[in-house]
């Protein structure tokens, strides 16, 4: 059992994209604040903070969540994939090859959470169909490329992991 | 948009959490899958001075299945896992076709089936679907065990019959009769949003007539509400698409929705009425049928 | 990711080329201003009204300045105190702008009005602290509606303006009366369309960082327009007395040298703009207002009074839709707080924030009548339109330069013989008005839903209604009635010719029947328009004389001592992708590649003044176009360096790929490191080797970019819930630079639309209570609901040299108009007449008659 008063910190560990990271926080701070902020990976993004746009899902033991609707401290030892952790150096991820294809964003702030909705999609239906994708896809926002360009990067993405799986059986 | 500061408290055991509920249930929220809380608590809308998180207390995190077929969800069950589950999908139809309708997947990987019940959204799914099928809530505290009906349970907006010092271990749903079909229907504006008006509703097909029905709405008030008037109306009578006609005309009489920004009363106790018949004739279908 | 894949050597422009921001958008690595963290920075929280409108009697910030990690608390009084006020930037005859200063000192206007700014170690306990500061008020009757604004009675949001109206105006071109008594008939019909928020998924945010040494500003900021920033808050935040301003500029003559011939400049370009302006609106203003004057003083001198301008600078922006093209109160409250404090500040808009003062748009009614004779032949028009302009005026423009632009719009692409147009913009106690997305379109939807009111009067079909109105190629050129020269490129027939062949409307008249068999209820919807993108000189001038110094783009192109070509250009891109399209266009004009070529943008410091910045569909035709004529310049100058090199005539110089030869012989080249090398010996290192900017304000022809939109819905007659089975637009944007980008544009701007009249709403109670502050009560659609968008293209050429047209804002113009005809059309037989914009599923209802 532990109890944290107003103020005081608690310690975390939090493995980012294979990285294990010991912090000392607040227990009020959101996941997403954590890794933007104490972790340094501004590329989840904050677009609502109520947990309805979706800019900030990262994988949390490979599964999406909404990181502003944790607390870093209830993310204590699991493991994160954030966008920062999905390309392998300058390999891009097919999923990211295929969003660049495909056109598929405008000004990027919706992209990371797009992007890590659209790894767990995959990973949980490899061959979704276009009405597929979308409803899986309906819990993320983009204000800027009314989506199209999106579901058929969703679709090249397919295309460029069967290509992949094709060659190294 | 920031959470307040709390005292935060994380058990590690039943016993512990419901000593702690005790001596500060009345300034204290539990935190579940904090898919309703955090929010709550980020906008700053009368947020607790406490919290406790019980996501390391052990044993409340199975499903597990009757030798009668009663279906039994922990307080740590997330809505993802209830979604998945088979043996939900066989003894509980009703509540696995429910689940995909909750949110979007990122939601549902959090939340869980029994914070969604404590919290008593009267737009939310899984109160019409526990008072569509008669299921018992159990509350713990340190003063014993209680066992309540889903008919007693949800008692206003975000009300419940839970005491401050009492968890909700469980939830249990009754065994479901082969004769019986359900549906999930639900209107909402927007893929995963809450329901604009909603309907969980069973029926029970004896002998070609109808032994038993209930019909539970959501987004239809301050909680979620069963239609006594119009299950009576459908008890005893051949079910057909002209009975089911008569239902949806009780219903929409019965119902008195109030008006908001996604809809007017006139509207939401048309689509009550709506609801009813598709629901009713996706129920009859679906008798016999698994889901 | 290169896009070597893509050289053709037929060039870049025209082709779909991959998007160079990808490589940093796609990994997490862009940098948007939340991303940005000075060391020590303090975090900024509003403290915002909970009353419409309300006096202020007393604020109580002690409490709050005590809480734990505040550094500081600022009142309303506080800011007023330090700041000059909000100024009228275009003063209109018979328009009042309201001068307000950045936070509310006295009074409320609306849920929502910054009353005191706190700073604190964190967001966090800013928060905490915020919610410590206590205000007293005192009520007043709140404003909530344009109906309400225009009650007698209604208590004035503005003392010095006389009740709640603040701009009545009529325009009138033609014999108005005449046409309407010879006309055969005349139907009327009033539209009303409700709030709407741009909504762009970055909120808006400021981080500004103070020198300690020089008190120099350096503003991140997620702006449309970096240039306008950075005067406004030199004008604003760091109010200074007319005297000492005066002192100070006396005393230095450098700086008295450099504003004499700025000046000049200015009005040596400008000059015919200028002649153009007269003080009528500055009349107004100042009857209204006498104060306007000694501020506008005041803040001149202090803007001459001073050396020290704030950088203004941005990297990746997320969106926004005309919102960010504002200038937030919030910013000069910032900059206030780090000037007196010596430290830096940052605010991240929350978006609660964002849905209540982060901009709303289009509350309008319109009652727009028609003079028509029975064959369909269109006569007149007649519109008496309102806006509702919120609490606080847009700046540096808002509603009242919107309608200008509608009163030249409003005729569309159709012949009439006469128009009128009564203006009103009023007051209410609501959020306030910016620009979104084609800020003057509801002329379109008025005027698109009018002709299929007409249509089903005459019984004509609504686009053989327009068909035999519209102004065709055979009429060109030709002027619209409101005054702008026509040609070619006003090609809506052509679009709306092509539409009707990929659509099929026999095809569609049978699924419609059968349809209803089944009881599911078809309609199909049009819309055509054109917009200046640019348009003509005389476009501008037609909205209001003397803007058209406005609009022009100044781009810098470069070749570097060691051959890189580095571009600069004012625009402020913010998701179109302006980086991957100019380096499109200078890599034609020099021959080289697209990853040659790097652009600059977003800070004030390096880049070329622009006022608007990004907006107004602008970034193709005036920033493509000083980009090109730039580059052009400087690859005249690599042509001569070469051809002397080479032993060669400057015309006989080819650039393939960066191999600068003479044609025909490419294996005797040189580099642009080699050119550039010994162009720039001899120059001082940081000189560039080649370099040429050009101001470019369009080539004085055509400039409109047109479409029509299509829209199939399929109404659920139980649920009231409609969909789009089928939805398309064929636009004329001139040449494309890139089809991949226009189409994006094309279609987020038709998913914006398809918003409007089906999920978004910015609505208020009966007291100005904002009823939709979170997402989940403003709906902004998502995957699931918005369908595949068609878009064909249609490449008209200007008459003249007019290069590329604007097409960012056109999707958005066109929807609404096709969805509610398509409504209405499918409602037709239940007598249903679709006036209002927003049709959520309860209001189909209605309309059809079911509740
Ligand atoms: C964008 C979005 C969309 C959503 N859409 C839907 C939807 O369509 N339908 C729907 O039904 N829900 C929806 N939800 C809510 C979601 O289902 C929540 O997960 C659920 O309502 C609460 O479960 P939780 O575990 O997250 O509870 P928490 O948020 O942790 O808690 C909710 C409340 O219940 C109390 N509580 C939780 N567990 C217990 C317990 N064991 N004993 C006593 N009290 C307890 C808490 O103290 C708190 O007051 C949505 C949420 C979001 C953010
Ligand atoms: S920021 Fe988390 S869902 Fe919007
Ligand atoms: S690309 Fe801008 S919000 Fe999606």
């Amino acid at each position: 059992m532990s109890t944290t008063n107003v103020g005081d910190s608690l310690g975390v560990v939090l493995t980012i994209n294979g990285k294990r990271h010991m912090l000392e926080v607040e227990p009020r701070r959101s996941l997403s604040d954590v890794i933007r902020e104490d972790v340094g990976l501004t590329g989840t993004h904050l677009g609502c903070e109520h947990g309805v746009c979706g800019a900030c899902t990262v994988l949390v033991d490979g599964q999406p969540a909404r990181s502003c609707l944790m607390l870093a401290v209830q993310a204590d030892e699991t493991e994160i994939t954030t966008i920062e952790g999905l390309a392998d150096g300058d390999e891009l991820h097919p999923i990211q090859q295929a969003m660049h294809e495909s056109h598929g964003f405008q000004c990027g702030f919706c992209t990371p959470g797009f992007l890590m909705s659209t790894v767990a999609l995959l990973s949980e239906n490899p061959q979704p169909n276009r009405s597929e994708i979308r409803a899986e896809l309906s819990g993320n926002l983009c204000r800027c490329t009314g989506y199209q360009s999106i579901v058929d990067g969703v679709e090249t993405a397919v295309s460029l992991l069967n290509e992949a799986q094709g060659n190294q059986p | 948009m920031k959470n307040p500061a709390f005292i935060y408290h994380r058990p590690v055991g039943l016993d512990e959490t419901l000593s702690l509920l005790a001596d500060v249930g009345h300034d204290a929220k539990i935190l579940a899958g904090g898919q309703s809380l955090l929010p709550t608590m980020a906008l700053r809308l009368g947020p607790p001075e406490q919290l406790i998180d019980i996501s390391r207390v052990p044993g409340l995190d199975g499903i597990s299945v009757s030798a009668t077929g009663e279906v039994t969800v922990g307080a740590l069950v997330r809505h993802a896992t209830v979604e998945h589950s088979a043996d939900v999908g066989r003894y509980a139809p009703l509540v696995a076709e429910t689940m995909p309708y909750i949110g979007h997947r990122a939601i549902r990987n959090r939340g869980t089936l029994v914070g969604s019940i404590a919290h008593a959204d009267p737009a939310a799914e899984l109160p019409a679907v526990c008072l569509a099928l008669n299921a018992t809530l159990r509350a713990v505290s340190t003063d014993g065990t209680r066992d309540i009906p889903a008919a007693e349970f949800f008692e206003g907006y975000l009300q419940t019959a839970l005491k401050p010092n009492e968890l909700l271990q469980q939830v249990t749903f009754p065994a479901w009769p082969s004769t019986s079909g359900g549906a999930l229907v639900e209107v909402s504006r927007r893929h995963g949003d809450y329901a604009l008006v909603g309907l969980a509703c069973a029926l029970d097909v004896r002998d070609g007539v109808v032994a038993s029905a209930s019909l539970a709405f959501f987004s239809v008030g301050s909680t979620a509400q069963r239609v006594s008037e119009a299950e009576a109306h459908l008890v005893g009578s051949e079910p057909s698409a002209e009975l089911f006609a008569r239902a949806a005309e009780v219903v929409s009489e019965a119902l008195n929705p109030a008006p908001d920004v996604h809809g007017t009363t006139a509207y939401r106790k048309h689509l009550a009425g709506v609801l009813t018949e598709r629901g009713l004739s996706q129920a009859t279908a679906a008798i016999g049928v698994p889901a | 990711m290169s896009n070597t894949t893509q050289q053709s050597g037929l060039g870049f422009v025209g082709q779909s080329v991959k998007r160079v921001e990808d490589q940093r958008l796609l990994t997490g690595k862009g940098c948007y201003v939340a991303d940005i963290e000075p060391e020590g920075v303090l975090h900024a929280v509003f403290v915002r009204s909970p009353l419409a409108h309300a006096r202020v009697t007393s604020i109580d910030v002690d409490a709050a300045r005590r809480a734990p990690g505040v550094a500081a608390v600022f009142t309303g009084a506080d800011i007023v105190e330090a700041t000059n006020p909000f100024p009228p930037f275009l003063m209109l005859p018979n328009l009042y702008t309201p001068l307000h200063w950045a936070l509310s000192d006295k009074k409320v206007r609306m849920v929502g009005d910054p009353v005191a700014l706190v700073l604190a170690t964190s967001r966090y306990l800013a928060e905490d602290a915020a919610e410590l500061v206590e205000v007293d008020y005192e009520p007043l009757d709140a404003v909530a509606s344009i109906s309400d604004a225009l009650a007698a009675d209604s208590e004035p949001l503005w003392e010095k303006a006389d009740g709640n109206v603040v701009y009545d105006q009529t325009d009138t071109y033609g014999d108005v009366d005449a046409v309407f008594a010879a006309a055969d008939r005349v139907i009327t019909e009033r539209f009303s369309c409700q709030r709407q928020a741009n909504q762009p998924m970055e909120t808006r945010g400021s981080v500004i960082e103070v020198d300690p040494d020089t008190g120099h500003l350096t503003v991140h900021n997620a702006t449309q327009s970096s240039h306008m920033l950075r005067w406004i808050i030199a004008a604003l935040a760091d109010k200074q007395s007319t005297p000492s301003s005066l002192k100070s500029f006396v005393a230095n003559k450098e700086r008295r040298n450099a504003f004499v011939s700025a000046a000049k400049d200015f009005v040596s370009t400008n000059a015919d703009s200028l002649q153009e302006q007269d003080n009528a609106g500055m009349i107004s203003q100042v009857k209204a207002d006498k104060s306007t004057l000694v501020h506008l003083q005041r803040i001149a001198l202090g803007l001459l009074g001073r050396d020290n301008y704030p950088t203004v600078k941005a990297q990746d922006i997320g969106g926004g839709f005309g919102a960010k093209g504002s200038i937030a109160r919030e910013d000069v409250a910032l900059a206030a707080a780090a000037i007196k404090l010596g430290r830096s500040v940052k605010w991240i808009e929350d978006r609660v924030e964002n849905l209540t003062d982060g901009g709303h748009a289009r509350e309008e009614t319109l009652e727009v009548a028609v003079a028509v004779d029975n064959d369909g032949t269109l006569r007149g028009m007649k519109v008496d339109l309102i806006v509702d302009q919120g609490a606080y005026p847009g700046f540096p423009v808002g509603a009242p330069f919107a309608t200008r632009i509608m009163k030249v719009m409003f005729p569309g692409s159709y012949k009439f013989d006469a128009y009128g147009l009564r203006t009103r913009v009023v007051s209410t106690n609501k959020g306030k008005y910016v620009a979104y997305r084609g800020p003057w379109a509801n002329e379109t939807w008025a005027r698109e839903r009018m002709l299929d009111v007409v249509a089903r009067a005459l019984r004509m079909s609504p686009t053989d209604l327009r068909l035999k109105n519209m102004i065709g190629e055979a009429d060109m050129p030709t002027k619209m009635i409101t005054g702008p020269t026509l040609d070619e490129t006003m090609s809506t027939k052509k679009t709306l010719e092509r539409a009707i062949e990929l659509v099929d409307l026999d095809a569609f008249a049978t699924a419609k029947e059968e349809a209803a068999k089944a009881g599911r209820r078809l309609g199909i919807g049009f819309a055509c328009y054109h917009e200046a993108a640019p348009g003509p000189p005389d476009y501008l001038t037609s909205v209001n004389p003397g803007t058209d110094a406005l609009s022009a783009e100044t781009a810098r192109t470069t070749v570097q001592a060691d051959g890189s070509v580095v571009v600069y250009t004012g625009q402020m891109p913010h998701g179109q992708s302006h980086e991957t399209t100019y380096a499109q266009v200078v890599a034609d004009e020099l021959g080289v590649g697209i990853e040659d070529v790097e652009l600059v943008w977003g800070n004030t410091d390096r880049t070329p003044f622009s006022v608007l910045g990004t907006g107004g569909s602008r970034g193709g035709p005036m920033g493509g176009g000083s980009v090109k004529y730039s580059s052009r310049k400087v690859r005249d100058l690599i042509n001569h360096q070469a051809a002397e090199m080479l032993e060669a005539s400057p015309s006989d110089i080819e650039i393939i790929d960066g191999n600068i030869h003479v044609a025909g012989v490419p294996a005797r080249g040189l580099s642009f490191g080699e050119v550039a090398a010994a162009a720039a010996a001899g120059a001082a290192p940081t000189d560039a080797a080649f370099e040429a900017t050009v101001d470019y304000g369009g080539h004085g022809d055509g400039g409109w970019s047109t479409a029509t939109h299509v829209c199939f819905v399929d109404v659920d007659l139980s649920t009231g819930i409609v969909t789009i089975p089928r939805y398309l637009v064929v636009e004329d944007c001139g040449p494309v630079i890139n089809p991949a980008i226009v189409d994006g544009q094309v279609r987020g701007g038709v998913a914006q639309g398809i918003g409007a009249v089906l999920y978004e709403s910015s609505i208020y109670d009966s007291d100005a209570n904002l009823q939709a502050t979170t997402y989940m009560d403003y709906l902004i659609p998502t995957a699931a609901e918005i369908p595949d968008i068609e878009v064909h293209h249609i490449e008209t050429l200007s008459p003249g040299e007019n290069d590329f047209r604007g097409v960012g804002e056109g999707g958005m113009i066109g929807a609404p108009a096709a969805i509610t005809n398509a409504v209405e059309d499918a409602l037709s037989d239940l007598g249903a007449r679709v006036t209002d914009q927003y049709l959520p599923p309860s209001r189909i209802l209605e309309l059809a008659g079911i509740i």
